[in-house]
């Protein structure tokens, strides 16, 4: 029993570190394209404005890339919070090696237990961040590089910018998929961690037989 | 061990680290308590009789009995029991 239990908690913390990671990185990815575009969107803003040169900007593309520079700022921070946690515990599991005994691996569950406790509301607003800033990110991408778009009965056609704006939609796009795919996975982990608090809830009061705490 | 532990989290450590004598000060430090909630838990365990208070010179420690095994091993399968189905979904 102990070597599947440790097989398995070993490949979920893992698992969750390396989502963890992802979500580090493309907040940051998020934040350094909302800030790129605003400060473009800022240039356009100002020459449309103060030079003779018709130049227009996007309000639409501004709002987009601000909640994307700010959504990405506190994407980042909530990843940080919870990426401390976990690395603590599996820099503790690698720590141990293969051999890890029955005591250490309860302690490492009980501090898994402990974090996600502690956490549980931030993984919950990560969960929506990361599907807000998945969205921002494929709007981002969309609108930056569509040129014109005409739906109708007949069909959806577009036209783009032009090739050199084609890596970058497909980067936006990329962290996009990412987010929401990183937003799912967290969105089932955080249900199957909600399992085994309830789990953990109903054998509690086999514990407290065990310790005849009757009168508490 | 810190964070949002149960009551029952913070009685398996103490016992689990009690299995030689600890001072109280060495254990409100391992459990990362505060002397107020240290001394409750403490009397607790004592008064149940799953830790016992040992006289060194004149310093009080503090070891858990036989008793306390049947708690750390019940909390240790339970615990470890969590792990016993996969989750479900494919990582």
């Amino acid at each position: 029993m102990h070597e599947s239990a440790l097989v398995r908690f070993k490949s979920e913390i893992r698992h969750f570190y390396v989502i963890t990671i992802a979500n580090i990185v493309f907040a940051a990815l998020v934040m350094a394209f909302g800030i790129s575009v605003l400060v473009g969107e800022a240039v356009s803003m100002y020459e449309t404005f103060s030079t003779a040169l018709y130049v227009l900007y996007s309000p639409v593309v501004l709002f987009v890339a601000l909640v994307a520079a700010l959504t990405g700022f506190s994407w980042l921070l909530t990843s940080i919070r919870v990426f401390e946690g976990i690395e603590t515990i599996k820099d503790d599991l690698d720590g141990m090696g293969s051999e890890v005994p029955d005591e250490d691996l309860t302690r490492l569950i009980v501090s898994m237990l402990s974090h996600y406790r502690d956490n549980r509301a931030t993984i919950r607003t990560m969960i929506l961040v990361c599907t807000l800033g998945g969205v921002c990110s494929f709007l981002l991408g969309v609108a930056g590089s569509l040129e014109h778009l005409s739906v109708s009965a007949d069909g959806v056609v577009f036209t783009l910018n032009n090739y050199l704006v084609i890596p970058f939609m497909l980067l936006t796009l990329g962290i996009a998929l990412v987010s929401l795919t990183s937003s799912s996975y967290f969105s089932r982990f955080a249900r199957v961690w909600d399992g085994r608090l309830d789990e953990i809830e109903e054998s509690e009061a086999l514990l407290k037989e065990t310790l005849e705490m009757d009168r508490r | 061990m810190s964070g949002r532990r149960t009551a029952f989290e913070i009685y398996w450590e103490i016992l689990v680290f009690c299995r030689t004598p600890q001072s109280f000060t060495g254990i409100i430090n391992r459990c990362d308590l505060n002397s107020k909630t240290g001394q409750e838990y403490l009397r607790f365990l004592v008064e149940k009789e799953y830790l016992v208070e040992v006289a060194e010179g004149d310093k009080t420690r503090y070891l858990s009995t036989e008793r306390a095994g049947e708690y750390t091993a019940l909390f240790g399968s339970l615990y470890r029991k969590l792990f016993d189905a996969p989750p479900r979904f494919k990582l």
